[in-house]
Order: C-alpha cells, then sequence, then structure tokens
C-alpha cells in the first residue's frame, strides 16, 4: 500500500498533532485554548485548502478564457481574411481537457495571424503603389493621404484582388500617359524642328518636369492638357506659315510668270515651291517654316514686286509716250501731263495699281487710235492745204520781188516753182470748200468739233477764207490803183510832158523828189477829189469813183470788224491820201485839178491857228513817197482819216447840233485840252470829228424820221 | 455726245430795234436792255419772261441797275431817266445838252453819272425829286464827247472821242485823278474797269484791247489781269486770259455784231446781245437778239502755262 501523498500530508499532519499535543501537555495549556487552537489551525488549513482550490479555479478560467480569445481571434482573422474559420469550437465538445484545446488552437491563431499579417502587408504594398501612381498621375501639390486607408475589416482576397486591378488600371493609366506625354513631345519635337523653335523652352513653358527625360516627369491632367494645347498651337503656327509661305510661293510664281524670269533665278526657291500643295503634315524639313526662313523668302516676293512694279512704271511711261505720240502726229491735243506725273508718283508709292493704269492707258491708246484713224483723211487734205497756203505766200513774196525775172542761178527752178504754185493756189478755193465739208461731216458724225492743235479746224479755214479775201481785195485794189496811176501818168504826160511816176512805193524815193512827188500826189489826189466833186462825163472816171468809194468803204470795214486783232491791213496808202483832201472839197478847197500849189496850200487854211499841225500835216503829206515805213505809218492815220469818211453820209444828214461842229474847225482849231504829242493825230481832231457808230447811227435815224434837206 | 447748241437760248420778245447795252442785275438774275427802239426792258434771263417795257422819248443808249426795283436809262433826246420796276413807270432825273451816251451808278458814292456828247459828265442825287435842279450834284467838262464811262470802287473812267481817257476820284470831282490818252491807235470804243479796281481794259474800232492800271508803280505793273471776255463786230465772244495774253475760248460765231455782254453776279451766265453795230452804215442785217448761255469753267478759267500757243 502505498502511501498517497495525502496519507502521507495526514500522517504527518497527525504527527504534528501528536507532537502538538505533547507540546500542549507539557505547555500545559488548557482545553479550550487548546480548542481554540485546533479550531484555528483547522481554520487556517481551510483557508488554505480555499485558497488552493480558488487558484486552480482561476487557472480553469485563465484557460476556459485564452481559448475563447483565441478562438475569437480566430473567427475574426478569418472572417477578414474571407476565410472559413479552420476550427469552430463546439460547447459541447470535448476535446480532452482544455490546455489541449488551447493547445490545438494556439497554433492555428499563430497561423491565421501570420498570415493576415503577410496579407495585409500585400495590402499595404498594393494600396502603396496605388497611392504612388496616384500622385504620379494626380500630380504634386495634389493633396494625396500619406497613410493609405487599410480596410481591417475586408483583407480577403477578393478585396486584395479588387485593389489589384485597380492598381493595374493606374498602373495602366499611368503608361497610358506616360506614352500620351511621349508621342506629343514627338510631335513637339517636329514641329518645333520645322518651325525653329526651341523645343526645351516650348516643353519647358509647359511643364518644367518634362524637359528632363530620366527625372519623375508630371503626369497630371493639367500638365496633358498643356501639352496637347501646345502641340496643338504650334500645329496651328505651322499651319499658318505654310500657308503664308505657300501664298508667297504662288506670287512668286506669278511673278516669274508675268516678268518670265530666268530658271536659275527660280531654282534658288525650288525646295519652296515645290511645297506650293503641300499639306500640314508632309512638311517635316527642319526650319523649313522657321520666322527668318520665311522673312527671306518674304523679301524675295517683295524684290520682285519692285521689279515688276519698276518695269510696269517704264510700261506706264512707254505706253504715255506712244499715245502722246499719236496724237501729236494727228494733231490732237493730249492728256495733261500733271495728271500722268501724279499717277506715275501714285505708282511708286503704292497708291495705284499700275496694273489698272496700264489698262486705263490702253484702253485709251486704243480710242486715241480710232480717234487718230478717223482724222486720218481730213488730216492728210489739210497738210495739203497748209503746204498750199505755204506755197501761197512764197507766191506772194516772189510777186512783190521786182527781180524775179532776172536771170539768176536757179531762175528757171524758181519760175518752175511758181507756176506750179499759181496751180496749186488756183485750186485752193476748191481745196478749202472740200476740207470744210468733209470736216461738217466728220463733226456731225462724230457729234464732236474737229480740233487741230487745240483749235477748231473749220475756225482755221474761215479765218483763212477771210485773210484771203481781204488779200483778193488788197490785189484789186493795187490793181486799181495801178490803172489809176497809169492814167494819171498819160494824162500828166498828154500836160506836161513825160513825168516819173512816183506811185512806186519800193522805187527808193529821195528827199529832193518830195515836192515833185508831193505835188503829184496832190495832183492826183485832188484828181480823185476833183473827179468826186465835179463828175466828168468820163465813165472812166466814174468807174474809178465808184472804185474808190468801194475800195474806201471796204477799207472802213476791214477797219470796222472788231474782231480780229491780227489782221493784215493791206490799204493802199496813196489812195488814203486822198481822203483828207476829198473832204478839204467841203471847205473851200480848190476843185481844179492843176492848181497844185492851191492844194498844198488848203490844209494850212484849214488850221490857221495851229501852226504846228500845219506843218505836220504837210510833211506827212509829203513823206509818203520817201519811202515805205512811213507810208506804213500813214496808213494808220489814213486808217484814222478813213473814219472820217462817213462825214460824206453824215454831212448829207442834218444832225440837230453836229454839225456845227464840222464848221468849227473850218475856223478855227480848238486846242485840245490835254497836251497831245500825237500831233498827227490832232488835224483830224481839228478838222475832222471821229464819230461813233453810235453817233452815225442816231443821225441816220433822226434823218429817217424827219428828212431835213441840208 | 450731240452738238449742244453752243451759242446760249434765245431770249422771247427782244426789242424791235438794235441793243445798245444790256447789264445783269447785282441781286438776281434780271437783264435789263436799253435800246435804239426806244425803250428800256426788264427780263428775268431764268424764266426767260419779260418783266417789264418803259417807252422813252428817244433811242436810249445806255441803263444800269440801281437795284432790283429800279434803275436808270440814258437817252437820245438828252434825258437821264429814273425807272421803278415794280411800279412800272419812269421819270426824268435830269438833262444833258445832247444825246446822253452812257449812265452808272456808283454804290460806293450813291450817285448816278452820266456821260454825254456835250462833252460833259454830270452827276446825279437818284433820290432828289425830278428836274436837274434838285437832282444834280456836279457837271463836269470833258475834252471830247463821252463814248464810254465805267466805275470801280472810287474810281470813275471816261472815255471820250479823240482817244481821251479821264480818271476821276468821287470823292474829289474837282479835277481828274489821271488825264491819259488811249495807248491804241484807233477810236475808243468801250471803257472797262477791272472788278478788283486795279486798273481798266480800253477797246478799240480795230479791234484791240490795252489793259491799263491806275497806279503806275512798278509793282501795280505786275498785278494779275484776271479773264475778261470780249465781243466784236464780226460776231465772236472770246474770252482772254490777260496775264498769258492768249485767247482761253472762242464761243460759236453769233448771227451778227456783238453789241453788248454781261456776266451775271456770279459769272455763271453770260448775257449776249447780238445786234447789228452800225459800224458799215445802214445795211441789212440779222435781227436784233438777246442769247443767254452758261458759262462753264473750263471756258474762263485761265490755263496753266503747258503747251505752247496754240496757232490762232
Amino acid at each position: 500500500m502505498a502511501k498517497d501523498p495525502i496519507l502521507q500530508v495526514e500522517t504527518t499532519c497527525g504527527s504534528l498533532l501528536y507532537k502538538n499535543q505533547i507540546i500542549w501537555d507539557e505547555v500545559g495549556e488548557t482545553e479550550t485554548d487548546r480548542d481554540k487552537m485546533l479550531l484555528e489551525l483547522e481554520r487556517e488549513c481551510l483557508e488554505v485548502y480555499r485558497r488552493k482550490v480558488d487558484k486552480a479555479n482561476r487557472c480553469r478560467a485563465q484557460l476556459r478564457q485564452a481559448i475563447a480569445d483565441a478562438e475569437a481571434e480566430l473567427a475574426s482573422i478569418c472572417s477578414a481574411m474571407g476565410e472559413r474559420p479552420v476550427h469552430i469550437r463546439q460547447s459541447d465538445q470535448s476535446v480532452g481537457s482544455l490546455k489541449l484545446e488551447l493547445g490545438k488552437i494556439l497554433p492555428e491563431l499563430e497561423e491565421m495571424q501570420k498570415r493576415k499579417i503577410e496579407r495585409r502587408n500585400q495590402f499595404l504594398l498594393v494600396l502603396e503603389e496605388v497611392e504612388n501612381i496616384t500622385n504620379d498621375i494626380k500630380g504634386q501639390g495634389e493633396h494625396v493621404l500619406s497613410k493609405p486607408p487599410i480596410d481591417e475589416t475586408d483583407l480577403s482576397m477578393r478585396k486584395l484582388e479588387e485593389l489589384n486591378c485597380h492598381l493595374q488600371a493606374l498602373q495602366k493609366e499611368k503608361s497610358d500617359r506616360v506614352e500620351t506625354i511621349r508621342k506629343h513631345l514627338c510631335t513637339l519635337y517636329s514641329h518645333c524642328s520645322v518651325l525653329g523653335m526651341d523645343f526645351n523652352e516650348v516643353v519647358r513653358q509647359v511643364n518644367p518636369t518634362l524637359t528632363d527625360p530620366e527625372g519623375p516627369r508630371s503626369l497630371s491632367d493639367h500638365t496633358i492638357d498643356n501639352l496637347d494645347a501646345a502641340v496643338q498651337k504650334l500645329r496651328e503656327v505651322k499651319i499658318q506659315r505654310m500657308q503664308k509661305l505657300q501664298d508667297l510661293a504662288t506670287t512668286m510664281l506669278e511673278l516669274w510668270n508675268l516678268m518670265d524670269t530666268p530658271i536659275e533665278e527660280q531654282q534658288e526657291y525650288q525646295h519652296i515651291t515645290c511645297n506650293i500643295a503641300a499639306s500640314e503634315h508632309e512638311i517635316t524639313q527642319a526650319n523649313s517654316l522657321s520666322e527668318d526662313f520665311i522673312k527671306y523668302v518674304e523679301a524675295e516676293v517683295v524684290r520682285l514686286g519692285e521689279v515688276k512694279a519698276s518695269k510696269m512704271k517704264e510700261l506706264v511711261v512707254k505706253k504715255r509716250s506712244e499715245l502722246e505720240e499719236i496724237c501729236r502726229k494727228t494733231h490732237m491735243l493730249p492728256v495733261s501731263d500733271s495728271a500722268m506725273d501724279q499717277t506715275i508718283v501714285a505708282i511708286e508709292s503704292g497708291i495705284v495699281d499700275a496694273t489698272l493704269v496700264l489698262e486705263h492707258l490702253e484702253q485709251h491708246i486704243s480710242k486715241v487710235k480710232e480717234e487718230a484713224l478717223s482724222r486720218k483723211e481730213i488730216l492728210e487734205k489739210v497738210e495739203k492745204w497748209l503746204s498750199a497756203c505755204d506755197e501761197e505766200s512764197w507766191l506772194e513774196e516772189y510777186n512783190r520781188d521786182d527781180n524775179r525775172y532776172n536771170a539768176g542761178r536757179g531762175a528757171h527752178l524758181t519760175l518752175k516753182r511758181a507756176e506750179k504754185a499759181r496751180n496749186l493756189v488756183n485750186k485752193l478755193p476748191v481745196m478749202v470748200e472740200a476740207l470744210a465739208s468733209k470736216t461738217i461731216v466728220w463733226e456731225r458724225e462724230k457729234g464732236i468739233e474737229f480740233l487741230y492743235d487745240g483749235i477748231r479746224l473749220l475756225s482755221m479755214l474761215e479765218e483763212y477764207n477771210l485773210l484771203r479775201q481781204e488779200r483778193e481785195e488788197e490785189h484789186r485794189r493795187q490793181r486799181d490803183h495801178k490803172k489809176l496811176q497809169g492814167q494819171l501818168i498819160a494824162e500828166q504826160e498828154a500836160l506836161y510832158g513825160s513825168k516819173p511816176s512816183p506811185s512806186k512805193p519800193l522805187g527808193g524815193k529821195k528827199a529832193p523828189r518830195m515836192s515833185t512827188g508831193g505835188t503829184a500826189t496832190n495832183r492826183r489826189l485832188s484828181l480823185g477829189a476833183g473827179m468826186h466833186q465835179t463828175p466828168k462825163p468820163n465813165k472812166k472816171a466814174d468807174q474809178r469813183q465808184v472804185q474808190v468809194d468801194g475800195a474806201l468803204s471796204t477799207g472802213r470795214r476791214g477797219l470796222d470788224v472788231a474782231g480780229l486783232p491780227s489782221r493784215k491791213q493791206s490799204m493802199n496808202p496813196c489812195e488814203q491820201l486822198q481822203s483828207p483832201l476829198v473832204r478839204k472839197p467841203f471847205s473851200p478847197i480848190s476843185t481844179t485839178v492843176v492848181a497844185s500849189k492851191a492844194n498844198i496850200a488848203t490844209p494850212q487854211q484849214l488850221v490857221p491857228n495851229s501852226k504846228s499841225n500845219a506843218v505836220n500835216e504837210i510833211s506827212s503829206f509829203a513823206t509818203p513817197v520817201k519811202n515805205n515805213n512811213i507810208i506804213k505809218k500813214l496808213e494808220e492815220e489814213k486808217m484814222m482819216m478813213m473814219m472820217q469818211t462817213p462825214k460824206n453820209v453824215a454831212s448829207m444828214i442834218p444832225i440837230p447840233s453836229t454839225p456845227a461842229t464840222i464848221s468849227v474847225p473850218m475856223q478855227t482849231a480848238p486846242t485840245p485840252l490835254n497836251n497831245n504829242n500825237n500831233a498827227r493825230f490832232l488835224p483830224e481832231k481839228a478838222e475832222v470829228i471821229e464819230y461813233s457808230f453810235e453817233e452815225r447811227r442816231l443821225a441816220f435815224m433822226l434823218q429817217s424820221e424827219s428828212p431835213i434837206h441840208v | 455726245m450731240t452738238l449742244v447748241p453752243s451759242i446760249g437760248r434765245e431770249l422771247s420778245k427782244p426789242p424791235s430795234d438794235g441793243i445798245s447795252n444790256l447789264r445783269f442785275s447785282n441781286s438776281s438774275d434780271h437783264l435789263l436792255v436799253s435800246s435804239w427802239d426806244k425803250s428800256v426792258r426788264l427780263y428775268d434771263a431764268n424764266a426767260d419772261s419779260m418783266r417789264g417795257e418803259f417807252k422813252h422819248g428817244g433811242a436810249v443808249l445806255d441803263c444800269c441797275f440801281h437795284d432790283d426795283s429800279s434803275g436808270f436809262s440814258a437817252s437820245a433826246d438828252h434825258k437821264v431817266r429814273r425807272i421803278d420796276f415794280s411800279a412800272g413807270k419812269e421819270d426824268i432825273l435830269g438833262m444833258h445838252d445832247e444825246p446822253v451816251r452812257c449812265v452808272e451808278y456808283s454804290y460806293a458814292a450813291g450817285q448816278v453819272i452820266t456821260g454825254s456828247w456835250d462833252r460833259t459828265i454830270k452827276c446825279w442825287d437818284p433820290r432828289a425829286a425830278s428836274g436837274p435842279e434838285r437832282s444834280q450834284i456836279g457837271t463836269y467838262k470833258q475834252p471830247e464827247r463821252v463814248n464810254s464811262l465805267s466805275l470801280v470802287g472810287n474810281h470813275l473812267v471816261v472815255a471820250t472821242a479823240g482817244r481821251h481817257v479821264n480818271i476821276y476820284d468821287l470823292r474829289n470831282m474837282s479835277q481828274p485823278e489821271q488825264r491819259r490818252e488811249s495807248s491804241l491807235k484807233y477810236q475808243t470804243r468801250c471803257v472797262r474797269c477791272y472788278p478788283n479796281g486795279t486798273g481798266y481794259a480800253l477797246s478799240s474800232v480795230e479791234g484791240r484791247v490795252s489793259m491799263e492800271f491806275f497806279d503806275l508803280s512798278e509793282a501795280a505793273q505786275a498785278k494779275n489781269y484776271g479773264t475778261f471776255a470780249t465781243g466784236g463786230c464780226d460776231g465772236f465772244v472770246n474770252v482772254w486770259d490777260g496775264n498769258n495774253k492768249k485767247r482761253l475760248y472762242q464761243y460759236s460765231k453769233y448771227p451778227t455784231s456783238i453789241a453788248a455782254l454781261s456776266f451775271s453776279r456770279d459769272g455763271g451766265l453770260l448775257a449776249i446781245a447780238s445786234s447789228y453795230t452800225f459800224e458799215e452804215g445802214d445795211k441789212p442785217h440779222e435781227p436784233d437778239t438777246i442769247f443767254v448761255r452758261n458759262v462753264n469753267e473750263i471756258e474762263v478759267k485761265p490755263k496753266p502755262k503747258v503747251y505752247p500757243n496754240p496757232p490762232a
């Protein structure tokens, strides 16, 4: 029999008690005290039992708790990780002792915990990665949580898968962005190259991080948008410049065409003109659209433009001189110079397009050519007429030359020319008539006047006709005068014997001849006067008279026509000399043909008080035979005196008061109020009054109203 | 382009005998016409209507406007008349001893000035009662019969027979400011002062015109002549550039002699009296007509000296 410990203890306890009793006995403890101590002993022993039992209990509870905890934790971990719990504790299932159970659970728990931590780490990794990529994508400056939040309650594989997918998506996005950026950068690089821009600078402006190919780059939307915008912008610039360049190239081609530029010059710009129809993406050559390059091309186009302008200007000047030439040849008035000069200045300063001016000039030239063509026929006739007029004047000169029949060098040629000229002159009236009628027809057709160097041709022809008439009259007068002279000389010869004829104006008469010449003149004049007053039954005389008067009136007409300032006055001076003495018959001038002295004296009688006048008067009568110049002067004098002939008419008409004035000068010579230096005119005032047209007209009117006899 | 009648429009109801003078008013396009048919007629040139006819005792040799409501006339019956257009009657302002040849009204002096063949010029007060005792301000002897006179500002130029020219200052008529002789050799036909008051133009029966200045100093000689029109017995009206001494324009020939010319106040119209002036005595002639034509600037504006003279 083995003594179990408890028995052992009890034994020990008994022995101890025995011992204790012995002690007590020795000590002498009372029974009560012994009891008390025994009781105490028992109580204390009980306490110790109790304590031990509690402890064992507590231990058991702890174990239970531990198991429960472990099971709970396991459950939570499994649920978090989305896995079935491996061990489900059943309350009634006895696995054995608690310690065994715990022993089973704990390793499982440890396992799960380890796995959870692993899982959690995986999550952390993924989340971290996501965070990184998101950071990358969102770019700096974006607020990103530093700690990625992990949902502890969901650490399942599903969740992890989710996160992984997300991560992959993000990674893809990131790589997409990187790719996009790369592509943009490529494009940008290409554009910059073509446009001649600094790629790095451009990129830097978009986002500085992009310039460094190695370093971290911003992949944000902002960056990509900016980059995209930059690319677009550069593309637009490229297109713009390309179009500009193409326009320039087109202009260049046009100018080359216009000016036939040689091929060598064109070759230089071949690389531009070949791209004239290219589209944007086809232009890839570096700097082919840089600003400098475009400026260079522009400069060339401007230069070509200037060449064209100067050529145009040359053309304009050429055309203008062509126009002037045509006008000059056909005697039309050309365009005013100032207008053309202004136009040229305007062309030079680019205000006016030379092409328009050229067109305008061309039109003008063709119009003028048309008109020139229509004028051609008439112009030819005009030339013929003008050359005929020249011959006519030559012939006049020739006829005046007394030496013309002298044989000399070339005399026969001049004779021939004279004959031809005479023929021509005979044809002149017809020529002029034909020319005038043709001109009238032309004017009617065209509706405008035919101008020759700005003057109406018909006016020129009319003037010529008038001149011609005058000339003819003068010729006629000269012929009459010559006839008259011839007669006078014949009569004189009959009376006095032969005397040289004083009438030749070019005879170079000298002074000594004066008196005779004067006498003869006076005689001649008085002859005329005589004839005027004492009508000879001489038909010839009458004719002459008529002619005289007719000539006089013609002459008067020539004077009174107050329209043409440059009329040739072709009065016969000698005839005019007649007039004052013709008038003299009203006063006591002798009517005899012969009384020369009387004739000379008479003027003096007329102006007894004006001594100087008288002298001038006489001398002026004598001088005409001297030389031509004085004759001309006298012509004018006599013309004034011609004015006096109306007095013939006037004297027949009783003017109420004016006749009195006629008589006055006969008796006295009223000195004019003002000092008149032109003494030769004084006698006129003194003895004859120049009547105005109105005075004559009034006299005539009054006569016709109430005729009064002289 | 059709040929436009370039002689102008004919006025209806012209005088029945020669026209001695015609004038445009300073204030409208009324035309006053004096005639040998012893009448003065007032026309409205634009409306081509005759607004009044005033009979005189003798041929009327000159006329002038006072204003649009009255005018003056010079007649061969020796009388100077004042004509009231609106009232339609006339009365006698004064008389000369011989036919009155010219009449002018001076706005500067407020006087009527007449020249006569009695060798005097007389100044009249236009507002005085009728009769020379009341209205005559002064009478001034001339060397010869007065043929033409003209006024500008305070200058009066008198041209007489015998080629005398007297220049007066209206403020001092006691004696002429200058006595001159026409530089033309033939009888003076007409004298007209320049509108700018620097001188006058003289024409002669020969057909020349001389341009004179009042002030004989050097500076005055260099002044502008301006453009002017002349009408001659050849029936042509010419417009001249005095500076260049060239003819600017010649209108188409008129039927007979040009008796008178007048520019309207703005220079836009020219009245032309085509009426035989008896230069060749009595002879058959075209009827007396008045033409009114528009004046183009190109006809009267001086041409720049670009071209040499066209052979005139």
